[in-house]
């Protein structure tokens, strides 16, 4: 080995040592908690040990139990987050591109909007009861208004001398829409549809919990009213990984969808 | 802005609002909707009258913003402080991130009950759900805007020798404080969001409790009239937000 190879092991060293401590972070945190649990230093019934939860997570996911509640409530979430993403992106549109519209609709949606989500679930309990209706309702309530705004910021954002050369090539409004300020808004519409995603599902949860009757949401506060600790920390955990894994695939079909965005 | 511009701005927006309102007035009046699910804006007007002329608006009111406020400002203080360290210091942020990328995919109202059997159902409980939910758009825009700072102005505050201090508070945090910006405005409509939620299930007080409790009760106008009373809660949180934003980064106005 020469000295360049040498040192420029020992210049990664430290950064290993970086990557490392974060994780050591995590672990460390882990084993206090499975230690303050099995050692006593916490004394309480609601405290089980980290291997305990693991355990439950393992039955759990054997059982079937977590997946079924949780594709339950994926399921009508990914509806309600489809119907309310499609609306808002259709409307956004419209709005971007007639101003007149976007005069007569914008004090309607301003005069919503900053509603806390949570508030509309007991109205809406006596619309439609405390079933599926509701949640793909409040989801897609939910999901549509950062979709809707940021699908005109970014309509309205779009080079005017695009435009302008589309009317001097004499593209149709429907070509001109396709092929023109569709893709140039789509950064932004991405932008509402991964704000829009994180809502859904908190959103999910909420109803679930308020509303009850179906879902892991609700499954997690029956297991707090039985007090059984370990099975709830398991569907609290099952939450956290579908959380991650919803970022992450709206990221990738962020990349695949728009590849000359990518480097942001 | 002339008076004709005005008009012409805000007279159609004005006109739909009105038009959604009298319409709702005249089914509900007509008999079309049904009073027990959705009474008439005047009747619900009316019960917001009586529970202003009862004094009964404000206890609750003051209960949820008191908490509400508690929350979003530790919640901030911490996004911010922790955000610089990360931003800063490529140890810390090494340090932190795996922790902090397993802690926020979860969605935050799925920690109520865990807190619940934990902290007890009370106070502390809702305080700490609020501040969770708040602290994690503020963190991530801040090490963004920390991060996204330019190198020259870094460079000009070392070449002025610009205390560590002095170089976080005077260059980073202004350049930073429009993306921190955007991550408070997002954490201010979850905070409330959560502050309602943990009312629901927790609560014995408080707008978002008065909402369910009513909704449970069957005293429907007293329900939409609470949710009126939370509309307009948002809208003025909303509006004293922007109007802070536009005081504290008069050179950021143009561009929303």
């Amino acid at each position: 080995m020469t000295a360049s190879h040498i040192s420029s092991s020992l210049r990664v060293l430290p950064r290993l040592a970086r990557a490392a401590s974060g994780i050591a972070l995590v672990i460390a945190l882990l084993a206090l908690w499975e230690a303050s649990a099995r050692l006593g230093w916490v004394d309480s019934l609601n405290w089980p040990p980290f291997t305990a939860v693991l355990a439950a997570l393992r039955d759990g996911l054997w059982s079937g139990e977590l997946p079924a509640l949780l594709g339950n409530t994926l399921g009508y979430m990914l509806v309600g987050y489809a119907a309310g993403s499609a609306a808002g992106i259709a409307l956004g549109l419209l709005l971007g591109l007639s101003p007149l519209l976007m005069r007569i609709v914008s004090p309607l949606v301003e005069t919503l909007r900053p509603i806390p989500i949570s508030a509309i679930v007991p109205p809406l309990i006596l619309f439609l009861g405390v079933g599926d209706a509701l949640k793909i309702f409040i989801v897609a309530f939910s999901s549509f208004f950062p979709v809707l705004i940021n699908t005109v910021a970014g309509v309205r954002d779009g080079s005017p001398v695009l435009r302008q050369t589309a009317r001097t090539l004499r593209l149709s409004r429907a070509a001109t829409l396709r092929k023109l300020v569709l893709p140039g808004a789509l950064p932004a519409i991405f932008a509402g549809l991964r704000t829009s995603l994180g809502i859904a599902l908190v959103v999910a949860i909420i109803a679930e919990m308020v509303a009850g009757a179906s879902g892991i949401g609700y499954f997690i506060v029956q297991a707090q009213y039985a007090m059984q600790p370990a099975p709830m920390y398991a569907a609290v955990l099952c939450l956290s990984l579908a959380g991650y894994a919803l970022n992450r695939a709206i990221l990738r079909f962020e990349k695949t969808a728009l590849p000359w965005h990518g480097r942001a | 802005m002339s008076r004709a511009r005005l008009v012409e701005r805000w007279l159609p927006g004005t006109l739909a609002v009105a038009g959604v309102l009298a319409a709702w007035e005249l089914l509900g009046r007509g008999g079309t909707l049904n009073p027990a699910l959705l009474p008439a804006p005047s009747v619900v007007l009316a019960t917001l009258v009586d529970v202003v002329r009862d004094d009964a608006l404000a206890p609750p009111i003051a209960r949820t913003l008191a908490l509400m406020a508690t929350g979003y400002l530790i919640a901030c203080a911490c996004g911010i402080a922790l955000g610089v360290a990360m931003g800063r210091s490529e140890a810390v942020h090494a340090l932190m991130e795996p922790l902090v990328e397993l802690v926020r995919p979860i969605p935050k109202p799925a920690l109520i009950p865990p807190l619940f059997l934990f902290l007890g159902i009370g106070l502390q409980t809702m305080l700490f759900i609020v501040v969770l939910a708040a602290f994690f758009p503020v963190l991530i825009n801040t090490v963004q805007g920390v991060r996204g700072v330019d190198p020259v102005l870094l460079d000009t505050a070392r070449t002025l020798r610009l205390s560590r201090r002095a170089t976080v508070l005077r260059v980073v945090l202004p350049a930073a404080l429009p993306m921190v910006a955007t991550g408070m405005r997002v954490s201010l409509g979850l905070a409330l969001t959560l502050v309602v939620v943990a009312e629901m299930l927790a609560g014995e007080n408080g707008v978002g409790f008065l909402i369910l409790d009513m909704q449970r009760a069957f005293q429907i106008q007293k329900m939409y009239a609470w949710l009126v009373v939370l509309a307009l809660l948002g809208l003025l949180l909303n509006g004293a937000f922007e109007w802070a934003e536009r005081r504290a980064l008069p050179w950021r106005a143009h561009l929303s």
